[in-house]
C-alpha cells in the first residue's frame, strides 16, 4: 500500500509541478490574498458553520454498513445480520444498531458511484471532488474551506485527528492552495485525559515564561537583524507566533484535555479503547472552538480478508472492533451534537474512498468497488430521515440516482456555504472551480 | 490489493483555457480562394478556444468531440470533423446546417457557448471550407512566424502597444495572422489584451512575458514598464565583468537602483554558506575581519573552492540533482533498498567533483555507464527511476532542464518538443536494462501513442536514428555534451547561478521552454559559453559568479528596489537547506547530530541515503529524492516545525547539554557579554553591535541569579538559532 508511486506512475510532484505559466510580478502569497478577496464577492448563506467528516479509510463496504442485502445470496450477503433503522423498510447492518435508531437525523445515500477503485486515485476523487490529474492536485475540503474562512482563532482551521494519512498518504490535502490550509495533524494518541499532541506539551524544565522569554528574544533579534529592511513587513514570524499561541492558550489545550467531559457524555462515544470515539469527541471539542473542519480518520477498512473479524469481532469478548467502534462513535457524536444544540451547525459525513465488491472473495474478504457505495451525512443543513438512490438487488450498480463524488463535493460545498461555482487560483493562476464543471447539488439532501 | 484497471490519464494543459469572453468576430476580409483546413481553420478553432484544453482540446474531448490541442494535429482533427459520427458534423448538401456550423454559432444548444459568430469572419471561413467541399487540402506549410515587436519598454503603466503576427508559408507568402493569433499574457492582472485588436495595456510596472501562439508556434513576448519614474545614476557600480554589465544593463531599463554592496562580515558568511555548505567558524570571522587589503574576498573565495567541504557540499547538491538514492521500485523488487548502489554512486559523484572532472564528462560517464551498479557508481543513473519514458523526463530534467512529459500524450503545447521527440528519446533508453547489472538489451522499445508502433529512436528536437541503431546513448551524449548543444550548458550554469544568487535567470531551473524566456538572455548565454570555454568547469563558473560585484549586493532591499524579486537589484535571502541548517545547528551548539547508524559526528550534507533516521531532517525538512528535489517540497508545515523548536528536543535537549559549546562557556566563567559575542560570531559571522551588547547586557546582566542566568543564556542561544538571520543566508 505504501508504494511511492501511484499505479499509474504520476506522482505528486508531478502533479503539481506541470502548469508552465508563471506569475511573475506577483508573489503567490498576494495571488492567494487576491483570490480571497475576489471568491468574496459571491458568499453564499452558510448552512453549517463547521465539517466533521469521519474517513473510513480503505474503502467501507457498503453491504456490511448502511446498505446490507439481507434477501441476496450468501455470498453477497455476507456474515453479518441486519437490523432495522428508524425509517420503515431501511435496514442497516446490525453492528450499526445505534446509528439505525438515529436515521431520522440521517441521510444515506446509497447510489453513490465513481470509476476509480484504487486507494489514492478514489481518495483523491472523494476528498475533492475531482478526479486526480497529473496536471493538478486539487484541495480537500477542509483545505478550501480553511482558505475562504481563514483562520479566526488561535486552532489552526483545517485539524486531523489523528492524522491525515490516508489514502496511501498521496494526499497532501491543500492541493494548490497555501501550504497554511493543509490539514494540522494532531497525533499522539487518545488517552483518558484526551489526546497528546505532539510538542504541544512543554519540554521538560520549560514553562511558558521561557517559551515567551525565547519569543521575545527572537524578536528582538529580528528588529536588530541585518535582514530587516523595506521590504519586510513585520518584526514577527506568524508560525512562530501561531505555534504560540497554540502552546499559550490554555483554551487550545483545553480543547484536547477531556477530563472535564462529563462521564455521561464520554460514555456516548463508547470507552476510550474506541478510537473513532475518542476522535469524534475530541473533533466536537475543536468544533465547539470554531475550528471549522475536522477530519476524523479511522483506518483499516481495507477488508480484502476476514471482513468479519476485523469489522465485528478481532477477538472472542472484542466490543471495539472497527463496526462498534464507529456505531457508537457516529451516534455519539449526533446526539452529543444534538444535545448541545449544534447538530444543525455542524455538517457530518461518513465516507471512505469506494465500496466493496459484492460478492465476498475466497478469503471472506471483499474487494476495492467503486460503481456502487453509500454515504451518510447529519446535521449542517441536512435533511435527515431519507435514504437518497437506491443500488440494485446485488449492491453491484446504482439503480437510480447515480452520485459522483463531484457532486457529492457540489453538495458538501453549498452546505458549508461555499458556492460550487467558486473559483480559486492556482500558484500559476490557473482560475479552478472549488466543484468540478458539470457537477450538480443533490438538492433533495438539503434541508 | 490493486485491481487490475489501468488508467490513462488526460494530461490537462489548461495554461490558456477556454478564453471567456470572446463571442465576436471582427469583419476583417478573408483571403479569396480555397479555404485551407490546415492553415485558415485551425487557427479559427484556437482563436475560439475550441481546441483548449478545458474544451475539445481534452484528452477525452468533449461532448463527443475530440480535437488534438490547440491544433497539434490537424489531420486529426479533419478525421474528427469530416469523418466521425457518420460525417454529421459536416452537411455537405446543406452546409449551413452542419453541426461544425451549427454548434459554436449556437444555432443549436451548445455547452461551451457561442464561440463564433453567424455571419462573421470565422463563421464564414467554416462554411466558405464546407461549400468548397470540405476538403484537407493544403498548398503550403507553415514555415515561420514572426511577431512584432518581441520586446517592449513602455514609459508608464496604461500605456498600450499593438502586437502583430505575421506569418510566413513554404511557398513563400505570408500573411499578417494578428487576427487569428491568440496573445495570452502570463500574468493577466498585470497585462490586458484586446482580442479583437491584439493591443496590449500594461497595468502594473515590471517585466510581463506575453505568448503568442499561431497555429503549432508559440512566440514570448517580453512587455516592460520601468519601476520607477527616473533613471538611477549606475555610473559609479562597480562593474567587474559581464555579469556585472549585464545585470546593470537591465536595472538601467528597469530603473531600478541596487542595493550597496555587503561588509567583509556578511559577505564571508554568505560566500562559505554559498561554497562550503556551512558557517564560517569564529576563528575564520576574526581572522577575514582583521585582515587588511583588496585582494581577501578574493582569497577565501579560491581557498573555499578548493576545500573538502566544497567538495561535499556540492557532492550533496549534485546528488540531490541526479536523485542518488537507494530505493528500488517497480521492475525490481518493489520497496527493497540498495545501499551499494547509492553508496558507490555518492563516491563516484564524491571523486568527480574534488577532482573537478569537466561537466560534461560526468554527463557521458551516466549516460553510458553499463556494468554492475554496486561496482560502477555512474551505473545507477538507470536505477534512479523505472521505465524508458521516467528515464527520458528525468535525463531531460537533469541535463536539459526541460520538461518533455507533456509531450507523452501530445506535442507540448507550449514549446517546441512534440510526441516523437519524447518516444524516440524513451526508444534509445528502452534498449537499457536498469536491474542490478545495467546493460544494453538485444530488444526493447516503446510504442508510439500515436502511430501504435514501435518509436524510432530520435535525438530531441533533431533527427531519428535509423532502426538499425542498438544502443543510441553515444550518439545522445555526443549530441548533449556538443558545444553548440543550446540546452545542456543553459542548464546547469542557470544552476549554479541559482544556488549563489537565490534565483535562476529561467525559472523554474527544471523549465526551459520557448515560452519561458529567462529574464536576461545574454548574460544566460554568456555564462553558458564562458562554461563551455573553460572546460564545463563548475568552480570556474561559480568563481566567476562570486567574484562579481552583483554578487556582492546586500540583501536588504531598499524604498527604491524592493519591488524587485527578479533583477537582483538586491541579494534574494535564501533560507537554509535542510542538511546545512542541521550541521549549522550542531556547529553553534557544539553537539553533534546523530543520524541513523552513521557514526558520531556524521554531517548531515555527507549522508548518502536520504531517508537516514533523524528528527532534525524530518523537522527541518527533506528531499527523498524518489522525486526531483527542484520544486519546494511539502515539508511539514512550519506550525509543526516551530511547535517542535518550541518543546521538541531538536534545540532543547542540546543548548544546554555537558560538552556542548555553552556549557564549556559558562563552566569556564565567561561573562554573558563574552558568550554572547562569541555565539554572535559563530552563528551570525559577525560582531553583536553596540545596541545588541546593550540589549543583551540589560537582559543578560551581572545582577541575575546564578541558575536563572543559566536558563536566560539557554535563551538566548535558543532565540539565536530560531532568528530570521540564522536560518537564512542573506
Amino acid at each position: 500500500m505504501s508504494n511511492l508511486t501511484r499505479c499509474d506512475g504520476v506522482s505528486r510532484r508531478d502533479l503539481l509541478r506541470v502548469g508552465g505559466l508563471s506569475a511573475l510580478g506577483l508573489g503567490l502569497g498576494d495571488y492567494f490574498r487576491l483570490q480571497r478577496l475576489h471568491g468574496a464577492e459571491n458568499p453564499l448563506k452558510a448552512k453549517a458553520k463547521a465539517c466533521i467528516l469521519i474517513w473510513l479509510d480503505g474503502g467501507p463496504s457498503h453491504l456490511e454498513t448502511f446498505d446490507p442485502k439481507p434477501e441476496a445470496p450468501a455470498e453477497v450477503r455476507g456474515p453479518l445480520k441486519t437490523v432495522a433503522t428508524k425509517l420503515p423498510g431501511v435496514r442497516f447492518s446490525e453492528d450499526l444498531a445505534r446509528t439505525a435508531g438515529l436515521l431520522d437525523k440521517l441521510a444515506v445515500i446509497r447510489s453513490m458511484t465513481s470509476t476509480l477503485g484504487e486507494h489514492n486515485f478514489g481518495t483523491h476523487y472523494l476528498m475533492t471532488g475531482y478526479k486526480p490529474t497529473p496536471a493538478l492536485e486539487y484541495p480537500a475540503f477542509g483545505a478550501t474551506l480553511a482558505h475562504v474562512r481563514g483562520q479566526a482563532g488561535v486552532l489552526p482551521p483545517n485539524i486531523a485527528v489523528p492524522d491525515f494519512g490516508i489514502g496511501g498518504s498521496k494526499l497532501a490535502g491543500n492541493g494548490y492552495l497555501p501550504g497554511s490550509t493543509r490539514p494540522f495533524s494532531v497525533g499522539g494518541s487518545s488517552g483518558r485525559r484526551g489526546f497528546k499532541v505532539r510538542d504541544l506539551d512543554f519540554y521538560r524544565g520549560l514553562d511558558l515564561a521561557r517559551l515567551d522569554q525565547r519569543r521575545k528574544f527572537v524578536g528582538a533579534l529580528d528588529e536588530f537583524s541585518r535582514t530587516k529592511d523595506a521590504s519586510s513587513k513585520s518584526a514577527s514570524d506568524p508560525d512562530l507566533e501561531r505555534a504560540y499561541n497554540l502552546i499559550a492558550s490554555t483554551e487550545a489545550k483545553r480543547a484536547f484535555d477531556f477530563s472535564g467531559e462529563p462521564e455521561k457524555v464520554r460514555a456516548l462515544y463508547g470507552d476510550q479503547r474506541n478510537s473513532i470515539g475518542q476522535a469524534c469527541l475530541l473533533a466536537r471539542r475543536l468544533v465547539e472552538r470554531g475550528v471549522p473542519f475536522v477530519t476524523v480518520n479511522s483506518k483499516g477498512w481495507d477488508t480484502h480478508q476476514d471482513l468479519y473479524s476485523k469489522l465485528k469481532e478481532r477477538y472472542p469478548g472484542d466490543k471495539w472492533a472497527l463496526l462498534p467502534s464507529l456505531d457508537f462513535a457516529l451516534s455519539g457524536l449526533v446526539v452529543d451534537l444534538s444535545d448541545r444544540g449544534m447538530l444543525d451547525d455542524t455538517l457530518v459525513v461518513v465516507m471512505g474512498e469506494f465500496g466493496r465488491t459484492p460478492k465476498l472473495n475466497a478469503n471472506g474478504g471483499r474487494d476495492h468497488w467503486p460503481r456502487v457505495f453509500s454515504v451518510a451525512l447529519a446535521g449542517g443543513g441536512v435533511k435527515g430521515g431519507q435514504v437518497i438512490g437506491q443500488s440494485d438487488s446485488l449492491g453491484e450498480s446504482p439503480k437510480d440516482r447515480p452520485v459522483t463524488p463531484a457532486d457529492l463535493a457540489a453538495t458538501i460545498y453549498t452546505l458549508l456555504g461555499i458556492d460550487p461555482n467558486l473559483k480559486l487560483h492556482t500558484g500559476d493562476g490557473r482560475p479552478v472551480r472549488v466543484a468540478p464543471d458539470g457537477s450538480s447539488v443533490v438538492s433533495e439532501l438539503i434541508a | 490489493m490493486k485491481t487490475g484497471w489501468s488508467v490513462l490519464l488526460a494530461l490537462t494543459l489548461t495554461a490558456l483555457g477556454c478564453p471567456g469572453g470572446f463571442a465576436g468576430e471582427a469583419g476583417s476580409s478573408s483571403p479569396a480562394g480555397r479555404v485551407d483546413f490546415s492553415n485558415d481553420l485551425i487557427p479559427v478553432f484556437t482563436k475560439a478556444g475550441c481546441n483548449a484544453a478545458s474544451c475539445h482540446g481534452a484528452a477525452i474531448g468533449r461532448g463527443g468531440l475530440k480535437l488534438s490541442l490547440y491544433g497539434g494535429n490537424p489531420a486529426a482533427d479533419y478525421e474528427a470533423i469530416v469523418r466521425q459520427v457518420e460525417g454529421r458534423r459536416v452537411n455537405l448538401a446543406r452546409p449551413e446546417e452542419s453541426l461544425i456550423v451549427l454548434k459554436p454559432t449556437k444555432q443549436i444548444a451548445h455547452r461551451g457557448g457561442r464561440r463564433l459568430v453567424d455571419g462573421k469572419e470565422g463563421a464564414e471561413l467554416l462554411l466558405r471550407w464546407i461549400r468548397q467541399g470540405a476538403e484537407n487540402v493544403s498548398s503550403r506549410s507553415l514555415k515561420r512566424v514572426e511577431v512584432a515587436p518581441r520586446k517592449h519598454v513602455a514609459e508608464k503603466p496604461g500605456s498600450s502597444i499593438q502586437l502583430r503576427a505575421t506569418a510566413y508559408f513554404s511557398d513563400g507568402s505570408s500573411q499578417d495572422v494578428t487576427r487569428w493569433t491568440v496573445f495570452t499574457a502570463e500574468d493577466p492582472s498585470a497585462v490586458k489584451i484586446d482580442s479583437e485588436s491584439a493591443a496590449a495595456k500594461l497595468l502594473r510596472r515590471g517585466r510581463q512575458v506575453v505568448i503568442a501562439r499561431y497555429l503549432d508556434r508559440v512566440v514570448p513576448i517580453e512587455l516592460i514598464v520601468p519601476l520607477s519614474g527616473s533613471k538611477p545614476d549606475l555610473a559609479a557600480e562597480p562593474r567587474r565583468g559581464f555579469i556585472d554589465r549585464e545585470l546593470l544593463d537591465s536595472l538601467s531599463i528597469l530603473r531600478l537602483s541596487p542595493s550597496p554592496l555587503v561588509d567583509d562580515a556578511t559577505f564571508l558568511r554568505r560566500v562559505t554558506l554559498d561554497l562550503s555548505g556551512r558557517l564560517p567558524t569564529m576563528a575564520a570571522v576574526r581572522a577575514f575581519l582583521a585582515e587588511p587589503g583588496p585582494k581577501k574576498r578574493q582569497v577565501v573565495i579560491d581557498r573555499l573552492l578548493a576545500s573538502e567541504e566544497f567538495s561535499e557540499y556540492w557532492t550533496l547538491q549534485l546528488a540531490k540533482l541526479l536523485r542518488i538514492h537507494p530505493d528500488q521500485g517497480e521492475g525490481e523488487i518493489a520497496g527493497t533498498r540498495d545501499k551499494q548502489g547509492a553508496l558507490k554512486y555518492h563516491q563516484w559523484l564524491h571523486r568527480q567533483v574534488r577532482d573537478n572532472v569537466g561537466y560534461d564528462r560526468l554527463a557521458r560517464s551516466v549516460i553510458l555507464a553499463t556494468g554492475d551498479s554496486h561496482e560502477v557508481g555512474p551505473a545507477n543513473f538507470y536505477r534512479t527511476v523505472k521505465g524508458p519514458r521516467k528515464q527520458a523526463e528525468f535525463m531531460s530534467e537533469v541535463f536539459m532542464g526541460s520538461r518533455l512529459r507533456c509531450a507523452n500524450c501530445h506535442n507540448h503545447p507550449l514549446d517546441r518538443w512534440t510526441q516523437d521527440d519524447y518516444h524516440g528519446l524513451a526508444a534509445i533508453f528502452a534498449r537499457i536494462e536498469g536491474g542490478q547489472v545495467v546493460k544494453v538489451k538485444a530488444s526493447g522499445e516503446v510504442i508510439h501513442p500515436r502511430t501504435l508502433e514501435k518509436a524510432l529512436q530520435r535525438i530531441p528536437g533533431e533527427d531519428f536514428l535509423g532502426a538499425d541503431i542498438v544502443d543510441g546513448r553515444g550518439r545522445l551524449a555526443s549530441w548533449l555534451t556538443d558545444p553548440a548543444n543550446p540546452y545542456f550548458s543553459r542548464a546547469i550554469v542557470n544552476r549554479l547561478w541559482k544556488a549563489m544568487m537565490g534565483r535562476g535567470l529561467v525559472e523554474p531551473v527544471d523549465d526551459f521552454r520557448a515560452t519561458n524566456p529567462p529574464t536576461h538572455p545574454a548574460l544566460l548565454a554568456g555564462l553558458a559559453d564562458d562554461f563551455v570555454k573553460n572546460g564545463y568547469d563548475l568552480r570556474h563558473t561559480l568563481r566567476l559568479i562570486a567574484l562579481s560585484a552583483a554578487y556582492s549586493r546586500s540583501s536588504k532591499a531598499t524604498e527604491e528596489n524592493k519591488a524587485d524579486g527578479s533583477f537582483y537589484s538586491h541579494a534574494i535571502r535564501q533560507s537554509l537547506g535542510p542538511e546545512v541548517l542541521a550541521d549549522a545547528i550542531s556547529d553553534v551548539l557544539g553537539v553533534a547530530g546523530r543520524y541513523g547508524e552513521e557514526p558520531k559526528g556524521t554531517r548531515a550534507v555527507t549522508l548518502v541515503d536520504p531517508k537516514t533516521r533523524s528528527v532534525a531532517l524530518d523537522i527541518l525538512g527533506r528531499c527523498s529524492r524518489e522525486e526531483s528535489c527542484e520544486s519546494p517540497a511539502g515539508s511539514t508545515g512550519g506550525l509543526q516545525r516551530k511547535l517542535h523548536l518550541f518543546n521538541g528536543a531538536l534545540l532543547n535537549a542540546r543548548i544546554g547539554a555537558p560538552g556542548g559549546r555553552l556549557d564549556k562557556m559558562i563552566t569556564a566563567g565567561e561573562s554573558p557579554l563574552s558568550i554572547v559575542e562569541q555565539f554572535y560570531l559563530a552563528a551570525l559571522g559577525r560582531y553583536p553591535g553596540d545596541a545588541e551588547r546593550l540589549f543583551w547586557k540589560e537582559q543578560l546582566g551581572e545582577n541575575v541569579p546564578a541558575g536563572r542566568q543559566r536558563e536566560l543564556l539557554e535563551d538566548f542561544v535558543w532565540s539565536l538559532l530560531v532568528c530570521n538571520e540564522f536560518v537564512s543566508n542573506h
